[in-house]
């Protein structure tokens, strides 16, 4: 209740911000601006609005703007590749403990509760350490540094999703119409398909536009460290190549930060408000 | 009752202990590449011998898993091979007693600062809710919790410590040499680290209190004429602080390691930084030995959470099992 009468305007604000990122993950490259790894050496570390570069250039005279709209592919792309594959396997995971319940559920439990006892960064970084080495030959087999993060996330996540379906899930199996339609003789798949994944979904949207912002911060974290993508191809390592630059060009690596930071805030606000449609939903049940 | 629940805890802290070190053990043996050709490129045979015994090459998964755990427990976290390719090196339990003290310490601080500001936050945002006051704060803590740590952190860099100069803004000074310096290289990290959990202890106590406040011993309490401070922290607080509680000590095991993207930031040299190098110059030992760490200090604070609960409060505890 309290929720809903905040201002709709925040909601509006957050779906825009979040449709320009998306459109500039779709459509950056037709844009008419300087390629982001084009090398303006002349204008390098240039100042914000000026000639030919909106944003400036970093130290390499690369564009910024430029950098930002591909750098939403980059971002975007992995964030929602990987919760999106974590959400399929964790959920079909996830429900189905709640619903075998015994020796899957104990097993599918532990797991869990395994992958989630290592930091979700520190597990991260060894899984990318895993995937992103050569192989043992030495031949260049290497994947690239993208699908490595994307692969080592998805695996990250699909026990948190799991756990969290599972228990959506659980706290729907004893509800009374679901009792009833047991008792009526429903087959329990049907009973599983028709009354428990229909109300889990929602939970697992909500957590999905989380979790997108969750993997943009996750991203550009790695990128700091050291094993994100190649050098200015996402946000996060635009962030990460240009933080040393604060006393000389502070804004090359502010905007990225910024952007990171707007983006992660309208998804959590969409997120929360989603979640907020479904309590009042599942009140109203 | 109590012992059972007591047991039960424990047995399921071993069994999830030793599966995470031997799924950290496989994971680290399915590090590709040659490990010794890596460590000691231009080693002699005898050598490449030494070093493959050593890292357990020539024995299986589960013996080698045994001798690790061996080591471990006794505090031999491995060897820390040198670049210099000659099979020496510096020991990491000899390292980490240098980088730890600077986690904790870290985590120390950020967990003292969050329940300092998040608590009287949250009583005050739980007695005038659904006021502007709760509005206006639950606002901002929702815009800062947005903010990744990263991001504050570099732009509280610039800020207080490029423009200003308040602070410095790389290092981390050592409390024995001086506890004033100490204190300014660790606020900015501290505070980088606090916000977001500020925004989520404050919203965990504030909906704890929210539902304590409609207690009957509550209005019991204010119909006795009790001054409403008295009761706040007296009767409410109290009851309402399981879930902070419980919060703050996950994320104090959390922060072991976790917190690396700000020691690298901020350039602490903690925990995470020694895993970051250690996984980019391949020191299998190591790497093994410090994933099992912050696992095992994550599980550590999560049993301390579940006895906490069988031992304190039966009521929580049966509540929580169901």
């Amino acid at each position: 209740m309290h929720r809903n009468s905040r201002p709709k305007i925040g909601l509006i604000l957050s779906l825009s911000w979040f449709s320009v990122c998306i459109f500039c993950a779709i459509f950056g490259d037709f844009l008419p601006l300087p390629k982001w790894d084009d090398y303006d050496y002349d204008n390098s570390a240039a100042r914000m609005f000026s000639k030919g570069h909106i944003l400036g250039t970093d130290y390499d005279g690369s564009d910024i703007l430029s950098g930002l709209i591909h750098g939403s592919r980059t971002s975007l792309g992995i964030s929602i590749l990987s919760v999106g594959a974590a959400l399929i396997v964790g959920s079909f995971l996830g429900i189905l403990a709640a619903y075998r319940r015994g020796f899957i559920d104990s097993i599918l439990s532990m797991f869990f509760n395994v992958f989630l006892s290592v930091p979700t960064i520190v597990l991260t970084l060894v899984l990318v350490a895993i995937f992103s080495s050569p192989s043992l030959d030495g031949s260049s087999t290497e994947l690239p540094r993208e699908l490595v993060l994307i692969i080592s996330l998805t695996i990250v996540f699909i026990p948190i999703i799991g756990r969290l379906a599972r228990g959506t899930a659980l706290s729907w199996t004893g509800r009374e119409f679901v009792l009833v339609a047991e008792s009526i003789g429903m087959r329990r798949r049907e009973v599983l398909i028709r009354h428990i994944v229909p109300n889990v979904m929602p939970a697992l949207i909500s957590l999905f536009v989380l979790g997108i912002g969750f993997v943009i911060i996750a991203e550009g974290g790695f990128a700091i460290i050291g094993v994100g993508t190649q050098p200015g191809a996402s946000w996060g390592s635009m962030l990460a190549k240009n933080r040393g630059e604060l006393t000389l060009a502070p804004h090359t690596a502010l905007i990225p930060a910024t952007v990171i930071a707007l983006t992660v805030a309208s998804l959590n606000y969409y997120g929360e408000y989603l979640r907020s449609r479904i309590d009042d939903r599942e009140s109203r049940i | 009752m109590k012992l059972k629940l007591i047991a039960f805890n424990l047995l399921r802290f071993v069994t999830v202990l030793v599966l995470v070190t031997f799924g950290i053990t496989l994971l680290v043996r399915l590090l590709p590449g040659d490990p010794v050709g890596t460590l000691m490129p231009f080693a002699t045979e005898a050598d490449r011998a030494k070093l493959s015994a050593e890292l357990g090459l020539d024995m299986n998964v589960v013996e080698y898993y045994f001798r690790w755990l061996g080591d471990f427990i006794r505090g031999d976290f491995g060897t820390y091979y040198a670049s210099t390719g000659d099979g020496g090196g510096a020991k990491v339990s000899e390292m980490l007693a240098v980088a730890l003290p600077r986690s904790l310490l870290l985590m120390l601080y950020v967990i003292i600062f969050s329940l300092l500001v998040s608590v009287p936050l949250g009583l005050l945002m739980a007695y005038r809710a659904q006021t502007r006051v709760d509005n206006v704060a639950s606002n901002i803590l929702f815009a800062l919790y947005s903010i990744p740590n990263f991001a504050l952190g570099l732009g509280l860099a610039y800020v207080v410590g490029v423009k200003l100069d308040w602070l410095p803004v790389i290092g981390y000074v050592p409390i024995n040499e001086g506890f004033g310096e100490h204190l300014k290289s660790m606020i900015l990290p501290t505070i980088s680290l606090s916000i977001g959990i500020i925004a989520l202890f404050s919203r965990l106590l504030r909906s704890d209190i929210i539902s304590t406040l409609r207690e009957d011993f509550v209005t019991m309490a204010a119909s006795k004429g009790l001054s409403n401070s008295w009761i706040l922290w007296r009767h409410v607080f109290r009851p309402s602080c399981s879930t902070l509680f419980t919060a703050a000590a996950l994320q104090m095991g959390g922060l072991i390691g976790g917190s690396v993207i700000i020691e690298t930031v901020f350039a602490l040299n903690g925990v995470g930084m020694l895993l970051t190098a250690s996984i980019a110059t391949r020191q299998y030992l190591a790497i093994q030995s410090l994933v099992a760490l912050t696992a095992v200090a994550y599980l550590v604070f999560n049993l301390i959470v579940d006895l906490f609960y069988s031992v304190v409060d039966p009521r929580v505890a049966s509540h929580r099992a169901s």
